[in-house]
């Protein structure tokens, strides 16, 4: 028997809303009255409230489309997105608090440049260049020996690596609170009474450019050839298509992609200090629902995915904060899995994954 | 016995300074001496004495786990956080405990027998510390005579049954109330003041000092709660006013909006926290940002120095008072204070400046003196330094005020405690240990001290958990 369709669990059309559908609706409708009602209570809080969704969705947008683009060349779960992320703030904190060209004690030239946000941010971009390296060397060393092997090694290797490069940055490096020195720092502005961070601001701004360049590079030569590998390996191999450039590339971009979200991963909304610290990896695994929930093979998802959980996560901490007896002090927690797992029930390949069609 | 053995230590502790065994030294003599021959021959009959107390005394040892007797080896245990959410601080402190038996390997060992640390990192993880625990209880390679450190409360909560069941002696890095209660930790002989009496104590430093009213946060657990309940036995017996109540409310790596607005639109004079440091900058940039103005505080885990470092620095800087159990680095004169300074200067100069070492010497002084008695008793066996334990008082050489454990918990508890004010002008950033005129921004306000509050407490575990 041979499945022409993929499942679907709802219909766009509104004359057949299936099960899912009618439990989305009834969900939305009480929480769409509750927020209009939040939103005139104290539209000073809702305004807060709605840039630090923006900010933590962001973050998450970025951390997820670093996996998404790891996926769509290679078919595997990158675990060690966390790890590459603190490793990536590690090397801006190298280049920028310690002075030092990374893994050198030679002083870093770029940091004297003026004006100081100027420094910084082209010591930024050579961190995220050792980041890069640091993609490819792993892609080399422990994924491209692997082609062609089961995927499920492969993802447990990743596993490895993450818990590899922790210790490593841990034991070896001595995380502590080390600064990023973000020259913003981590306060903000006010819009009326209302503050908003300079670091949602940035975390949108850089959002939007990841964004807009994977779209561009979707369009390229290099782009037309990953998403070729991401439909057919094998047959993209036969197509002259040198799929280990394209591993590489990937492999490169995602580590860039995860130092980023390391970067914001220090700074309001997620953490305060604007320091790398042993936490700073666990920011893999809070934007995996977000990862699930956009689809894992859709950049658009990742986008979307993101935004979703960073709302989720903190309108509910906000408005639900009196609650805490009834739904228990943890409940930030699982809001996320909650909003991926009744996401997943109505749509099992997340909101823009490809439906995988399966020949019984 | 007693005598043979005490002959066979005193002929060891002799070649103690300089590090070579008896026989060694008894073998180099003859040859620079030439005695002569009726005095050889004494010699030899004393020597071969000596060697049969020795085998015999030794024959003592022999089948006692985490003791290998023929190469005069101890192995003691460290169960700790390498690589989880208390990381920073406890590789350091496990730096320092590791630093600390390589200085007592160096000078002869204790009374010759060579101490032999294993550690095993529990990722701040209950169950990989029970899977840890597993190899140290056992017989093999990794098997030792007891821990000389074990990491996390729920952590040692987890293994204290096991621990009574193997005669294991236990010091917990963790400052949990229920270690001085026999049903709870019988074998966890816990080190410095707990963090109930701790938060008892700063919390009436801090209501003198800023206010009446009161905030409280903490983690669900043995850490959080202790310290959240001694903050509430401190305030119902001030009559301070608990604004916001957030015991267990802080969970680690969730998002922290709700405690921040309960913190921030409490009004709170000043708010104690029981968390990791992490945790609390989140807590505290957090609360700044919505317009709190209290200050700050909590058990001594919830803060770490390396935050001044960071964009938070400036509010920790005018907010955060910083309580905890010990002298800190360099501002007392007495041998332990001296000694550790020398020790990590010469053993580990490039190691990062902190007062965490503090804790790695106390556990490391307390450790070698239970097996100091342990070797006095004949007995190495863990029931043995278990025994030893229990018959001690530990000098604590001026780190902190001695302690002693059997008899009475309520006589034996440790009450004092110490409270600085933090500093950012005068914290010096990646300094190590050999930097000169080192500091982590800390000004003592006053300790040891004991608030009437400890004072009157009568011993019991505060937070009762269930094990």
């Amino acid at each position: 028997m041979t499945a022409t369709t993929a499942p679907r669990g709802w219909s766009y059309s509104l004359g057949k809303i299936s099960t899912g559908g009618w439990f989305l609706i009834g969900i939305g409708i009480p929480l769409g009255g509750y927020l209009v009602y939040e939103l005139f209570d104290d539209p000073v809080l809702f305004f807060q409230t709605t840039m630090k969704s923006f900010g933590l969705g962001s973050v998450y947008a970025i951390v997820a489309l670093g996996f998404v683009l790891i996926f769509k060349a290679t078919q595997t779960v990158n675990f060690a997105q966390g790890a590459l992320a603190a490793s990536g703030a590690l090397f801006v904190s190298y280049a920028v608090f310690d002075g030092h060209i990374p893994f050198t004690t030679l002083r870093n030239p770029l940091i004297e440049i003026e004006p100081e946000w100027l420094g910084w941010s082209l010591s930024v971009v050579m961190a995220l260049a050792f980041s890069a390296m640091l993609g490819l060397l792993i892609e080399r060393l422990a994924i491209r020996p692997m082609v062609g092997q089961p995927l499920f090694s492969v993802a447990v290797i990743t596993l490895g690596l993450e818990i590899v490069l922790r210790v490593f940055n841990n034991d070896a490096v001595e995380v502590d609170f080390r600064s990023l020195e973000i020259p913003y720092g981590t306060g903000g502005f006010t819009v009326g009474d209302a503050i908003v961070n300079w670091s949602y601001i940035a975390a949108m701004i850089t959002a939007t450019v990841a964004f807009v360049a994977v779209y561009i590079f979707y369009r390229t030569r290099t782009g037309i050839a990953m998403r070729a590998v991401a439909f057919d390996q094998e047959a993209a191999m036969a197509q002259g298509i040198n799929v280990g450039k394209v591993f590489a590339i990937a492999w490169a971009a995602g580590a860039v992609l995860a130092a980023i979200g390391g970067i914001f991963a220090t700074q309001p909304p997620v953490k305060q200090t604007g320091a790398v610290e042993p936490e700073t990896a666990n920011i893999a695994f809070r934007a995996l629902p977000a990862v699930i929930l956009g689809g894992l093979d859709s950049a658009t998802g990742a986008l979307v995915g993101g935004l979703i959980v960073g709302f989720a996560e903190i309108f509910a901490g906000q408005y639900l904060a009196g609650q805490t007896d009834l739904l228990g002090p943890g409940y930030t927690l699982i809001v996320p899995y909650v909003v991926m797992i009744v996401a997943l029930l109505v749509r099992p390949y997340g909101l823009f994954g490809t439906p995988e069609i399966r020949r019984v | 016995m007693l005598l043979a053995f005490a002959m066979v230590a005193a002929a060891c502790g002799s070649d103690s300074d300089d590090g070579d065994t008896a026989a060694d030294t008894a073998a180099e003599e003859p040859a620079a001496e030439e005695p002569a021959a009726e005095e050889e021959a004494m010699e030899e009959e004393a020597m071969e004495e000596e060697e049969a107390m020795e085998e015999e005394a030794m024959a003592e040892f022999a089948s006692s786990p985490g003791i290998d007797a023929d190469n005069m080896v101890i192995r003691v245990g460290l169960n700790t956080d390498l690589s989880g959410a208390f990381a920073p601080l406890t590789t350091k402190i496990t730096d320092g405990h590791l630093a600390f038996w390589e200085e007592v390997n160096a000078n002869g060992g204790i009374e010759g027998w060579t101490i032999e640390p294993i550690v095993l990192d529990n990722a701040y993880d209950v169950p990989t510390h029970l899977e840890n625990y597993e190899s140290f209880r056992s017989d093999g390679a990794e098997g030792v005579a007891m821990l000389s450190t074990s990491t996390g409360s729920p952590h040692t909560a987890s293994i204290a049954g096991d621990a009574i069941d193997d005669n294991m002696a236990v010091i917990p890095l963790s400052w949990y109330s229920g270690w001085g209660d026999p049903g709870i930790g019988a074998n966890v002989f816990e080190v410095q003041t707990n963090y109930c009496v701790e938060a008892m104590n700063a919390v009436t430093y801090l209501s003198e000092t800023f206010g009446p009213k009161m905030a409280i946060a903490g983690f669900p657990g043995d850490y959080g709660e202790d310290g959240s309940l001694g903050a509430k036995y401190a305030a119902e017996q001030l009559g301070l006013e608990i604004v916001y109540d957030g015991q267990g409310q802080v969970v680690p790596g969730a998002d922290q909006t709700p405690v921040i607005t309960g913190i921030a639109e409490s009004g709170a004079d000043f708010t104690w926290l029981t968390t990791n440091p992490s945790t609390a900058a989140e807590l505290i940039g957090g609360a700044a940002q919505a317009g709190y103005t209290g200050q700050w505080s909590g058990n001594s885990p919830t803060y770490n120095p390396a935050l001044l470092a960071t964009a938070l620095g400036p509010v920790l800087d005018t907010s955060y008072v910083h309580s905890t159990y010990n002298e800190l680095w360099g501002t007392i004169d007495t041998q332990g204070m001296n000694d550790l300074i020398s020790v990590m200067q010469a053993r580990r100069p490039d190691a990062p400046f902190d007062d965490v070492y503090i804790i790695s010497w106390i556990e490391g002084l307390i450790a070698k003196q239970a097996i100091e008695q342990a070797i006095a008793n004949g007995d190495l066996s863990r029931q043995g330094i278990l025994d030893a334990f229990n018959q001690i008082t530990a000098d604590l050489q001026g780190l902190a005020p001695d302690q002693s454990w059997s008899g009475d918990p309520n006589t034996n508890v440790v009450r004092e405690s110490y409270i600085y004010d933090v500093d950012l002008a005068i914290y010096t950033p990646g300094a190590t240990v050999t930097t000169e005129d080192a500091s982590n921004g800390y000004v003592k306000i006053q300790g040891p001290f004991v608030s009437p509050t400890a004072e009157a407490w009568t011993y019991e575990p505060c937070f009762k958990a269930d094990f």
